[in-house]
């Protein structure tokens, strides 16, 4: 089983997220509001954006109205930097739009503060 | 299709009223406006038809020399006798209804009452299969509901007939009207009128304008697809007439292409915007372009089903669809839905 050290756990605040080499492959390594880290390919599904320059934010929820935003899941969505597209980082990485698709997701385990990406 | 195989259901026909002909059905002082000062609606058309006979079929003229669409039994003659109709869905032909008219909201109130109770009285209860619209004059706002509430439950009454203003319908100025219209079992159609195409003014050509009608149509479904009207009003439907529909696969794409990147901006969907089009939106086929068959079932493929079209002929206006041979052949069961059944399942009254 292929695995590798790609950060330190201080290296990503919660709410961050940043880019990290696992091999040949770029991962977008995220943490989650409640310190957890979750690791994804770093390329949008839709046209390959590098996700890492998009953000982590919230969703907007679906009992809004025009005109009245309701927000939630604050620090567990990645929108990427081209079209704004919603990944949801605690739902396997699946877009909000279109639950079939999902951002190819690795594991990742902590251990003395390091944090190991793992296939 | 060989004559009488399949009773049309056709979604688009045009009566017309003279304006003397509504007089009867028309209150004081409004009445007095038209029968002793000559009002009529300011007409905004430029062009001169660059047709046989202006905006009709040539053949259509009743032939006593009256306007085309202006004598029921001509009309039976010609298009529902000759053809068949199972049933026909009137929609007028704008003035002296207010389909098209800004301003003066109590004249065009009080137009729209009597249009409707000429509709009713002289078209409705004199043929069976003859179906109707209500007009409304939407300026005044509380003032169509109340005309809505007058003659919505007329029984031959299938639809609300919206006319288009600078407001997009998903606003929600027009929602106490889709209330209204759901509360009577009406559906909402969308014919063109003057002049929603062209950044709301005439192209040079008459040409132009007639090519790019179905944009109005766009506009108007993007609009209440993306303010959730559809949801916030789950059994009203709406039927866009008289715009083609080749356009339909490229609107659906180019609604679902936006909301899987711009869906953070209309979280309050609940459908994919194709999928509120499948279930609530309907399209009447005239003016068809010429298709094979191929390409006629391709652009079916596309929409992703065979529910959406309704067979319209537009009689008796010029660019008028043939029932036998506007559209290409297509298998019985899919002939069946288009030519019918797709209409009487949309619109609750209908038999």
């Amino acid at each position: 089983m292929k695995e590798q050290v790609v950060c330190k756990t201080n290296d990503i605040e919660p709410g961050d997220m940043k880019a990290a080499n696992f091999g040949k492959q770029n991962v977008l390594v995220c943490r989650t509001l409640d310190g957890e880290f979750y690791a994804f390919l770093n390329q949008c599904t839709h046209q390959g954006a590098p996700l890492d320059k998009g953000m982590i934010c919230g969703a907007t929820t679906d009992d809004s109205q025009p005109g009245d935003y309701h927000y939630c899941r604050k620090g567990e969505i990645i929108r990427c930097p081209w079209h704004g597209r919603e990944f949801d980082i605690k739902n396997e990485g699946r877009m909000l739009a279109n639950p079939d698709k999902r951002l190819p997701s690795y594991k990742v385990r902590v251990e003395n503060e390091e944090v190991i990406v793992y296939k | 299709m060989a004559k009488n195989q399949i009773r049309i259901v056709d979604t688009d026909i045009h009566e017309t009223a003279q304006y003397k002909d509504i007089l009867k059905y028309l209150d004081e002082p409004f009445k007095h406006y038209i029968q002793n000062c000559g009002w009529i609606q300011e007409k905004h058309m430029p062009y001169t038809q660059p047709t046989v006979a202006g905006v009709n079929r040539a053949d259509a003229i009743v032939p006593d020399g009256r306007q085309a669409g202006s004598d029921l039994s001509f009309m039976q003659e010609q298009l529902l006798d000759d053809i068949g109709h199972e049933y026909g869905i009137l929609t007028s032909a704008l003035d002296p209804s207010p389909s098209s008219m800004h301003g003066w909201y109590e004249m065009a109130t009080a137009l729209a009452s009597a249009y409707n109770d000429w509709q009713i009285e002289e078209w409705l209860e004199k043929d069976d299969r003859l179906y109707g619209s209500v007009h409304i004059a939407a300026q005044d706002r509380d003032a169509a509901i109340k005309e809505i509430e007058r003659v919505g439950s007329h029984p031959k009454m299938v639809q609300v007939l919206l006319p288009i203003d600078d407001i997009l319908w998903g606003d929600p100025f027009y929602h106490p009207i889709f209330e209204a219209a759901e509360k009577h079992n009406l559906m909402i159609g969308m014919h063109h009128n003057e002049p929603p195409v062209y950044y709301g003014k005439w192209p040079r050509y008459f040409i132009e304008w007639h090519t790019l009608i179905p944009t109005a149509h766009m506009k108007q479904i993007t609009n209440m697809i993306f303010n959730g009207v559809f949801d916030k009003f789950p059994n009203l439907g709406l039927m866009m007439i008289e715009g083609g529909f080749t356009w339909v696969p490229h609107i659906m794409w180019k609604m679902d292409q936006q909301y899987r990147d711009l869906r953070h901006e209309v979280p309050w969907l609940k459908r994919k915007p194709s999928d509120i089009f499948k279930q609530q939106i309907r399209v009447t086929t005239q003016p068809a372009e010429e298709l094979t068959k191929q390409e006629f079932n391709s652009l079916i493929e596309q929409m992703g089903t065979d529910d959406i079209l309704c067979f319209s002929t537009d009689y008796p206006h010029w660019d008028y669809d043939s029932p036998t041979r506007a559209l290409p052949n297509m298998d019985p069961e899919r002939k069946k839905k288009i030519f019918a059944e797709n209409a009487r399942a949309f619109y609750p009254k209908l038999p």
